[in-house]
Formats: structure tokens, C-alpha cells, sequence
């Protein structure tokens, strides 16, 4: 970094090929925004036509306007916001215990345990869907927030994906900790934690993603229209014999702000020099 | 330990089992006794063909009585709010607890709602195989006895569909809608081209010329003669609707032959859209005739419904189209009619069957018949009052043909895919060996060998 | 060990082991609860339908060994689907991960306008992946999609027609899976990135390391067990997936890009064979298994060195 004041013709060639190259890169990566943002101010007759308009000649505003008349997409809103907070959250708390457990504590049947939480992940969700549905009904908890929250909430990806990161981190620090007098559940909340941000980011914006966009799960488990999500409500633009894919992206590009604004913000998590910060305390 | 989380599993296995409902009598309370009735009369079915579950006979109560119906598009679809509320007039004590999904996963959901037993009253299903599978499973009331038992109820009006909709000699559905096949044309192109309109009771030969005479242009100014959308059914239709073709029977399939042939050389001379271009771009059939891209199409009478909103003065697209029976090389004009149902039962879990009969003959019958029919939809229902309502529209929408009625009132209305339980993997064969053929992976008899092959194999399980 | 020698230190010592698997379990009981009863059990029961006849309303059947037998003797489809399976896994999984991690470095990198970049490669994963899908196959179009006119312009007479043909309809499709999922691997691998002291870094600029030795011999081993998780996931989301098909190419043309997750949803949904269905997960289920086993034995060798 220090070495880095001169630069010599050839690294600033290099340099600029390099933002070239990223540049390019990220055209390709907005393409499809640019497809979604465009085919929302479309005629419904125009979304597909070929090769793509990209400017439309007439651009439709009021398909964002008809999308808030046509379905309660409030309600859907905060419902789903609802949903993906309360799983994120669960999920972050629960799976941050779990995985400290499993890296670094030694106990009896940690392994095997582990294997069933890894064996699960397997499993694709269209063989138990059904089976799932009863037991929940069996409970009572179909057409209620709360029934999916539970079955969402306690993955076996959250715990995975923190284990693995936790297994990154050098066990001398946690000796050196026990030494100084922290209990497990101390050295969890106040080495750990602090330790892994940008996972726990990466977590968090997993979580929020899935949850936010998860649409066969509300879809078969709530039937009342006032609890549904957003997701679920933007299926409705799709019909039987048509599908109106501009009421669609315009409603899809609004179902993609929230996603937007948590990454933005979760940015810097993955920019701060957490880990020198955590290795000198 | 490992001796132990073996035990552990079984044991979950075993309450797992519970949970299939091979233990029976799951606690679902608001099912009641229906529940336990139709466990038994499933379990039944293990030695012998039993009798399935009738949906009881009973007076429709005067008691305020609320019915749970499944079905799709209910809030985007007009028809389905004006008959839902002229029924509630009639029966002011029935109300109506609309339960909505989407229509791609529709069927999907009611799968697994009715698996955990749900008490739905009315269910639409999408077409008749998923129907069949339902009933296999014994989530669908039989109506037999409804049907004996009701003096206004008129068999006769659904031109032989209600028996299409039976399955091992019982009745389980009535059906709502019935919409049918036709070939769309523009006739605006048709004039400036100077040639006749197409004709009822065409050979292929006769289409693949017209659409020849009718293709003209370059690049993105091309006119395409006809256009074939990329279902299988777009092309199985033909030979469906003169009965050579059956959709599971493997034994008709040859027929096909001649057909697939015919369009592909269609394909080859460029006088319609190449399928491998209509399918990598999303093309919806809709926009391409709308657009007057194209100058026939073959396709369902909801079309009908979608070209009075769409085309007209006024609006953005602005052409006279006309109908005529699809065309097929045995020379039938009129006659049959093939087309896809839209069948409506009663859930095994109903709690208000009686009401929900009531709900369904009123919605399948002459009522509903008008209400749909005022929209452009044609219902499995048909009288000279439907006729009628078809009959005028070109009052309310100029660009519309004369004589609509001559398409609705069929001799004989065929389901576009009968019930049979295995319906489900005979159309996954078709949309497989239909797509192989149709990007010319393989030839036309090389693809219909292997529908024979498959679907024989599929219906010997 | 003596049994017999009930010594003090080791009543302590298991106590105190007692005490802290207790302390463990406390760690993992409030996940492990709910994942128990609500992922687990459906899971387990699942597994035991892959021995049963079950279409989820008649009560099942137990047939023992006859869904697997029907599976790998009769089922052409099941080999189809298995061989492409294993083509999309094989090529989609190293490609994401390489290139996953090639962006996460670049990103880690002080460059200008870096945030905007990250969010920019995240973007596919969190778009519709109708818009995806849509866009993607627009690009290949045999007929009037720009890839075709490039190649046309080069002189390729006949380029490929890429999701119109057998050959070309599964590399395309693996295009469009691996666009829209590498954003997502970047930002993990990039906090595995940010997991690594930069004193490592600095301790091997003092011994003279160069930058790819600096990657071999302080990046690689800290993100490790990322590339593990990496590793597994997309093993696992290519092994599920079949969204992508069902939207661009429904399996076609012919069986191409007919993959085992959508024989599965079709076994389950359009012919109610639920038993069959979880027959042929158990295949993946297997697969999954044995990965995992060989990343605990690699594990446990890399923390003994």
C-alpha cells in the first residue's frame, strides 16, 4: 500500500484495463435491471417483443400506480416485512450460538449432529412439502405467520454457513480468553461476535434475500389474503391463459428496493478491518 | 451412541408414520365426521375397487351456511365477482369465503392443502387429468347422487362433457368453462392480400398454402401466414378434434405423423416463426396477432375474450378478425369441438356439501352460462342463450365476426386431455418429445416412436 | 484406563466434561429444537416414503426396496436426468467458485468505486429470474440474438442455437446459473476475506512473499472453510435446481436439460408419487453425504497440522 504513491506506465496501463474490464462487467450485471425497469413501463403486448426495446416509446407510469390498485401491496409489504425480520433475526441468534458450538466446543455427538443438520440441506423441499403441510396442520399453525417464522428460522445453511467461518478463526485467541476468566457464553458474545461481522452480514443479507423473495411457502401456507406477502401478491399479475409481465416487473422492481437499501447498508461490514481490530484486543 | 440415534430415528420414523395418516383418525376438528369416513372408504380401496365416497344428499339448510371455494385469477378476473354476487342474492344464507392462489402453482397447492385436509367445499381444477388424480387420491366428493336426486339439473346441456368428466363409471365434476379451439385470422391482411378468407373443415394442404399466399415482407416487417404457438397441444389439436388422435391412447399416435410433418415444412419455408426462436425469446401468442405480425392462428376461444379488449377502434391495435374450425385432414367441418375444461367438485373435507352443490350447479348452469358468455368466455354450459350473447357482439365490438354462436354449440365437446390419473406423465412425454421434434433434434416418426414408447410404458405401471 | 481406579481428578475430569457438553448443548438446543421438529421430523419422514407407495391421500404402502429397483433398472428418465444432473453440477459448481472467488480478491483490493462494483455483481442474485432468464435468452437467440450476430459477423456460418438444440440448450442454461449466483458466492467469500488478519499479510510482506505465494499461504488456508460451505451450496442448489429449466427450456428440447429436481417435481406434483419422489432424493441425499464425510476428514487433517 505504502509503495503504491508512484505508479509506473505499466501499472497505470494495467489499471485502466482493469476498470475497463470492470466496467464491462458490471454493464453485463445490469442488464437485466435495465430489461426489468424497461419492461415495466411497457404495454403488456410489448414486453416481449423482439429484438428488446430497451427506451419504450410510450412509457407506461401507470403501471406503478395500477400495481398498488390491483392487489393490497401495502398489506403484502409489511407482511413480508414482518416475516423477514422476525426469521432473520431467530435465524442470526440462534445460528451464531449453534455454530460457536459446533466449531469450537467439544461434546458427544457433535459430529453426528452435525451430519443431520448437513444431510438435511439435501433433501429437496418438493419431497416433504406435503408431508410438512400435515404435521403442520396437525399443530395448527397453517395460515398463520408464526407457523412459517418456525419453520424458517431454524436452518440448517445459517448454522453451517457461520460454523465455517468460525472454524477461520485461530483457537489461541479463545484459550487466551478462557485463560483471562470469559465464560463460553462470554467469549461467544464478546470475542466471537464482534469477530465475524462481515459473516454475520453475509448471513443477514442470505436470510433477508430467501425470505424476502421465499414464494412457495406463503403461498401454500396462507390463505388468507390479508396475511399474504408481497410475493405472493405479485403472482397475481400471472393468469391462466396471460401473464401481465409488465404489472409484474413493475411490481418487481419495487419488491427489490428493500433488498437494495439492506446491501447498500451492510456494505460496510464487509470494508472495516474488523479482524486486525479483534486480534490485538 | 450410535445404537441410540438409531433408536432415536426410528423413533421419529415412527411418529413420522403418524403422520401419513396410516394411524387414521388425525385430529382435525373442523373436519369432523367427514374425515373418518372418507379414511375408511379409502382404505377400502387397498382390496377392491370400492365405491367412492357420495357427496350425502341433504336439503340445502336455510341456516346461514358459509362454503370455502378454491380457485385462481379471482381477483383479476371480472365474471367470477358478478356471479359470485348474483348467487348470494338468490341465496342470501350462503356466503362465499373465496380462498385464492396463483394460477401457475395452483394445482400444486391444492395438492398439498387437500393432502393435510383441507375443508374446501367448491374446488376449480384446471383441466381433467389433475381431476383424476384428486379423485384417485380421495380428495374429491363423487356426485352421482346429487345429480339423481336433482330434478333441475339438466345433463343434457353440457354436450356429452359431464361424461367426459366421469371417471370409473362416477361423476365428480360439472364443468365451468369449456374453451374450445379455432382458427383466428386477420381479415384486414387477408383483403390486401386479395385472398379468400379461410374456410370451416381446411385439409393442412390448404392451410400450409393459404399461409403461403399470406406471408410476405422481410426482417421485422414480416407478415408470417399462421403461427404456431410452442404447446404440444398447438399441434396434437388438429387430429384430436376428429377423434384420430387420442391423447391416452398410444395406439393413435401415428396420426400425428402427417400433422407434425406438415408444420415442420411450414417451419422450413419460413411461414411461420422458427419454434427454437418463439421459445428462447418468451413470445407470447397474444402480442404477435394483435401486432398483425401473423394471419391465422390457431388457438382457444379465451382468445375471443382477450381480442374484444384488446383490438378495436380506439384502442392501439385496430383490424377485423374472423373464426373458422381448426383444420384437420378427415375433412370435418363443424361438428366436434376439442378444447380444455375448467371442471369444478366437491372436496372430500367439504363441510356445506349440500350448499356447495347448489353453489356449483348454479355457477356450471344457465346463470353463470350468461354471466360468462357477456365476457367473451365460453362456459361447458350451452343454450340458445349463450348463442345468443354471442351473436351480438359484434354490436358492442365492431371488429368481431357474425355468427359466433355456430362455434360454441358443438355436437360433440371433447376435453383437450381426458381424464386419466396418468395424464400428468403423458404430458410431460408430449412437451419433451414435441420439443426434440419441433427443433428437428429428431424426426417426426423418430419422436412419435418414442410418445408410443413412453406413454406405453407410463399407462402399464 | 483403569476401571477400578476411580481417582479423584477423573470424577472431576467427567464431571467437568459433563459440565461442558452441557454448556455445548445449552449453545445449540434453541437451534436445534426448532430444526428438530420442523425441518427434521418432515425430513426423516420423507426419507422413510422412499420405501412406500404414496400419492399424499390414500394410506401408503410399504414396498420396500421397489422404488430404488424401479429407479435404476426401468426409469430411462432417472438416467437422463441423473447424466445431466452431474454435466450441470460438474461444470456450474468449479466455474461459480472460481470466478466467485477471482471477484471477491479483485473486490477486497482498495480500487475506486468499489462498493459500487460489489453491489453492481450482486445484483443478478437478488433480480427476478424471470428478468434473468428473459434477458439471457434474449442474448442467445439463434435467430436474432446478438451473441449469434457477433459470431455471424466473425464468420461462423452456423453458429450454435443454443437453447434450440440438444447440445447447446445445457451450456446455455449454465451460463445463466452461474451469472446469477456468483455475485452472491463473492460477498461470502469476501467475509471469509475480511476474516483473515491482516498481520498474516504483513508478516509474510517481512519474509518477502510475492502475491500468489502471499495467496497460497495465508488467503487460501483462511478461506477454507468457506470454500467448503461454497463448495457444498452450490453442490446443493445445482443438485436442486430446476426453477431455471422450468422457465427457460422446461427440460427440452427433447430430455437436454431435464434435471433430477425437476424429475423429482414432477414425480411428486403432476404424477403423485411422493414415494418415488423421495426414492430418487435419497440419490442426492447419498451423493451429499459422502462430500460431507470427506470434508470432515480433510477438516480434522488440516486443524492437526
Amino acid at each position: 500500500m505504502t509503495s503504491s504513491d508512484k505508479l509506473t506506465a505499466g501499472e497505470i496501463v494495467r489499471k485502466v484495463l482493469l476498470y475497463v474490464a470492470l466496467i464491462i462487467m458490471a454493464f453485463i450485471m445490469l442488464v437485466p435491471f435495465a430489461w426489468m425497469i424497461s419492461a415495466s413501463l411497457k404495454f403488456e403486448k410489448d414486453v416481449f417483443s423482439f429484438p428488446i426495446v430497451w427506451i419504450p416509446e410510450n412509457p407506461q407510469w401507470s403501471n406503478y400506480s395500477e400495481i398498488w390498485q390491483k392487489v393490497p401491496l401495502l398489506t403484502g409489504f409489511f407482511n413480508s416485512v414482518k416475516l423477514t425480520v422476525c426469521v432473520t433475526i431467530l435465524q442470526l441468534a440462534t445460528s451464531s450460538l449453534a455454530a460457536y458450538a459446533f466449531a469450537k466446543l467439544e461434546f458427544k455427538g457433535r459430529d453426528t449432529i452435525f451430519m443431520l443438520y448437513i444431510m438435511t440441506i439435501a433433501i429437496p423441499w418438493q419431497v416433504y412439502m406435503v408431508p410438512q403441510y400435515k404435521m403442520m396442520t396437525l399443530f395448527g399453525l397453517t395460515d398463520s405467520h408464526l407457523g412459517i417464522v418456525l419453520m424458517h428460522a431454524f436452518t440448517a445453511t445459517g448454522v453451517f454457513l457461520m460454523r465455517q467461518f468460525f472454524m477461520g478463526i485461530p483457537t489461541e485467541l479463545l484459550e487466551a480468553a478462557r485463560i483471562d476468566g470469559l465464560s463460553e457464553y462470554g467469549i461467544w458474545a464478546k470475542l466471537m461476535l464482534p469477530l465475524s461481522k462481515p459473516v454475520i452480514a453475509t448471513l443477514c443479507l442470505t436470510s433477508f434475500t430467501f425470505e424476502w423473495n421465499d414464494f412457495m411457502g406463503p403461498l401454500i401456507y396462507l390463505s388468507t389474503t390479508e396475511k399474504k406477502t408481497l410475493q405472493v401478491m405479485l403472482r397475481m399479475f400471472n393468469t391462466q391463459y396471460s401473464s401481465n409481465y409488465a404489472l409484474i416487473m413493475a411490481a418487481a422492481t419495487v419488491a427489490l428496493i428493500p433488498v437494495l437499501i439492506l446491501f447498500v447498508f451492510l456494505q460496510r461490514y464487509f470494508v472495516e478491518g474488523v479482524a486486525t481490530s479483534g486480534l490485538k484486543g | 451412541m450410535k445404537k441410540k440415534l438409531v433408536a432415536s430415528i426410528m423413533a421419529v420414523v415412527l411418529a413420522a408414520g403418524l403422520l401419513a395418516g396410516c394411524g387414521g383418525g388425525n385430529a382435525d376438528s373442523s373436519t369432523g365426521s367427514d374425515t373418518s369416513a372418507t379414511e375408511e372408504s379409502s382404505s377400502e380401496e387397498e382390496s377392491a375397487p370400492a365405491e367412492p365416497q357420495q357427496a350425502e344428499v341433504a336439503e340445502a339448510t336455510t341456516e346461514d351456511v358459509t362454503i370455502k371455494v378454491a380457485l385462481w385469477d379471482y381477483s383479476n378476473t371480472e365474471y367470477y365477482k358478478t356471479m359470485f354476487d348474483a348467487f348470494q342474492q338468490q341465496f342470501p344464507n350462503i356466503s362465499i369465503d373465496v380462498v385464492e392462489f396463483t394460477a401457475d402453482e395452483y394445482e400444486d397447492v391444492v395438492t398439498t392443502q387437500l393432502g393435510g385436509k383441507q375443508d374446501f367445499d367448491v374446488v376449480f381444477m384446471k383441466g381433467a387429468p389433475k381431476l383424476a388424480g384428486l379423485i384417485k387420491q380421495g380428495h374429491i366428493y363423487a356426485i352421482d347422487d346429487l345429480i339423481a336426486n336433482d330434478a333441475d339439473f339438466n345433463k343434457d346441456a353440457y354436450a356429452g362433457l359431464v361424461d367426459e368428466l366421469s371417471l370409473d363409471g362416477h361423476t365428480y365434476a360439472l364443468p365451468f368453462r369449456y374453451d374450445n379451439n379455432l382458427l383466428y385470422y386477420n381479415k384486414d391482411l387477408f383483403d390486401a392480400a386479395g385472398v379468400a378468407y379461410p374456410e370451416d373443415g381446411m385439409s393442412m394442404e390448404d392451410y400450409h398454402e393459404l399461409a403461403k399466399q399470406l406471408t410476405s415482407g422481410e426482417g421485422n416487417d414480416k407478415v408470417y401466414g399462421a403461427h404456431i404457438h410452442t404447446w404440444p397441444s398447438n399441434v396434437y389439436m388438429f387430429p384430436a378434434r376428429t377423434e384420430a388422435f387420442k391423447f391416452d391412447d398410444p395406439t393413435t399416435y401415428e396420426n400425428l405423423i402427417p400433422y407434425y410433418n406438415e408444420i415442420l415444412a411450414m417451419q422450413d419455408e419460413g411461414l411461420v416463426q422458427d419454434y427454437g426462436m418463439l421459445k428462447s425469446s418468451n413470445i407470447h401468442y397474444s402480442g404477435v396477432f394483435y401486432n398483425q405480425q401473423v394471419a391465422m392462428m390457431q388457438m382457444g376461444t379465451w382468445y375471443i375474450n382477450m381480442l374484444f379488449e384488446n383490438v378495436g377502434e380506439g384502442k392501439e391495435n385496430n383490424f377485423n378478425w374472423g373464426v373458422c374450425s381448426i383444420p384437420n385432414n378427415d375433412s370435418m367441418a363443424l361438428g366436434n369441438c376439442i378444447g380444455g375444461v375448467t371442471p369444478v367438485c366437491i372436496g372430500a373435507y367439504a363441510t356445506h356439501p349440500a350448499e356447495a352443490w347448489q353453489f356449483i350447479k348454479y355457477i356450471c348452469g344457465e346463470e353463470g352460462a350468461k354471466v360468462l358468455a357477456s365476457c367473451g368466455i365460453i362456459p361447458g354450459y350451452s343454450s340458445p342463450a349463450v348463442g345468443e350473447i354471442f351473436d351480438a357482439a359484434p354490436q358492442t365490438y365492431p371488429n368481431a365476426p357474425e355468427g359466433l354462436s355456430k362455434y360454441m354449440n358443438c355436437e360433440k365437446n371433447l376435453p383437450e386431455q381426458p381424464m386419466n390419473a396418468k395424464g400428468g406423465e403423458i404430458d410431460t412425454v408430449f412437451q419433451e418429445e414435441h420439443s426434440a421434434i419441433m427443433t428437428k433434434s429428431i424426426t417426426a416418426e423418430e419422436g412419435v416412436q418414442n410418445m408410443i414408447d413412453r406413454v406405453t410404458a407410463a399407462l402399464a405401471e | 484406563m483403569g476401571k477400578a481406579n476411580n481417582t479423584d481428578g477423573q470424577v472431576k475430569s467427567s464431571t467437568l466434561r459433563r459440565r461442558k457438553t452441557l454448556v455445548a448443548y445449552s449453545f445449540i438446543m434453541p437451534n436445534l429444537i426448532g430444526f428438530f421438529i420442523f425441518t427434521f421430523v418432515p425430513i426423516v419422514f420423507s426419507l422413510f416414503l422412499s420405501f412406500c407407495e404414496w400419492d399424499s391421500g390414500n394410506p401408503l404402502k410399504f414396498v420396500g426396496l421397489k422404488n430404488f429397483i424401479t429407479m435404476f433398472t426401468k426409469d430411462k428418465s432417472f438416467w437422463i436426468s441423473l447424466t445431466n444432473t452431474i454435466y450441470y453440477t460438474v461444470v456450474t459448481t468449479p466455474l461459480t467458485l472460481g470466478l466467485a472467488l477471482f471477484l471477491a480478491v479483485l473486490m477486497n483490493k482498495p480500487l475506486k468505486g468499489r462498493v459500487f462494483f460489489r453491489s453492481v455483481l450482486f445484483f443478478p442474485y437478488v433480480a427476478s429470474l424471470v428478468a434473468i432468464a428473459v434477458v439471457w435468452m434474449a442474448l442467445f437467440n439463434p435467430e436474432k440474438g446478438p451473441v449469434n450476430g457477433i459470431l455471424m459477423a466473425l464468420g461462423i456460418a452456423n453458429p450454435p442455437r443454443w437453447a434450440a438444440s440438444t447440445t447447446w440448450a445445457m451450456p446455455t442454461i449454465i451460463g445463466l446459473t452461474v451469472w446469477k449466483g456468483m455475485g452472491y458466492y463473492m460477498i461470502v467469500y469476501l467475509a471469509a476475506l475480511q476474516g483473515i488478519s491482516r498481520e498474516l499479510y504483513e508478516a509474510a510482506s517481512l519474509d518477502g512473499a510475492n502475491g500468489w505465494q502471499k495467496f497460497w499461504n495465508v488467503t487460501w488456508p483462511g478461506i477454507l472453510p468457506t470454500t467448503f460451505y461454497i463448495l457444498m451450496m452450490l453442490l446443493v442448489a445445482t443438485f436442486k435446481s430446476y426453477d431455471t429449466m422450468y422457465i427457460t427450456t422446461q427440460g427440452g428440447p427433447g430430455e437436454a436439460t431435464k434435471v433430477l429436481a425437476y424429475h423429482i417435481y414432477n414425480q411428486a406434483f403432476k404424477n403423485a408419487k411422493f414415494g418415488y419422489a423421495s426414492a430418487v432424493a435419497m440419490v442426492l441425499l447419498a451423493i451429499i453425504l459422502v462430500v460431507t464425510l470427506i470434508q470432515f476428514k480433510y477438516e480434522k487433517k488440516f486443524s492437526n497440522d
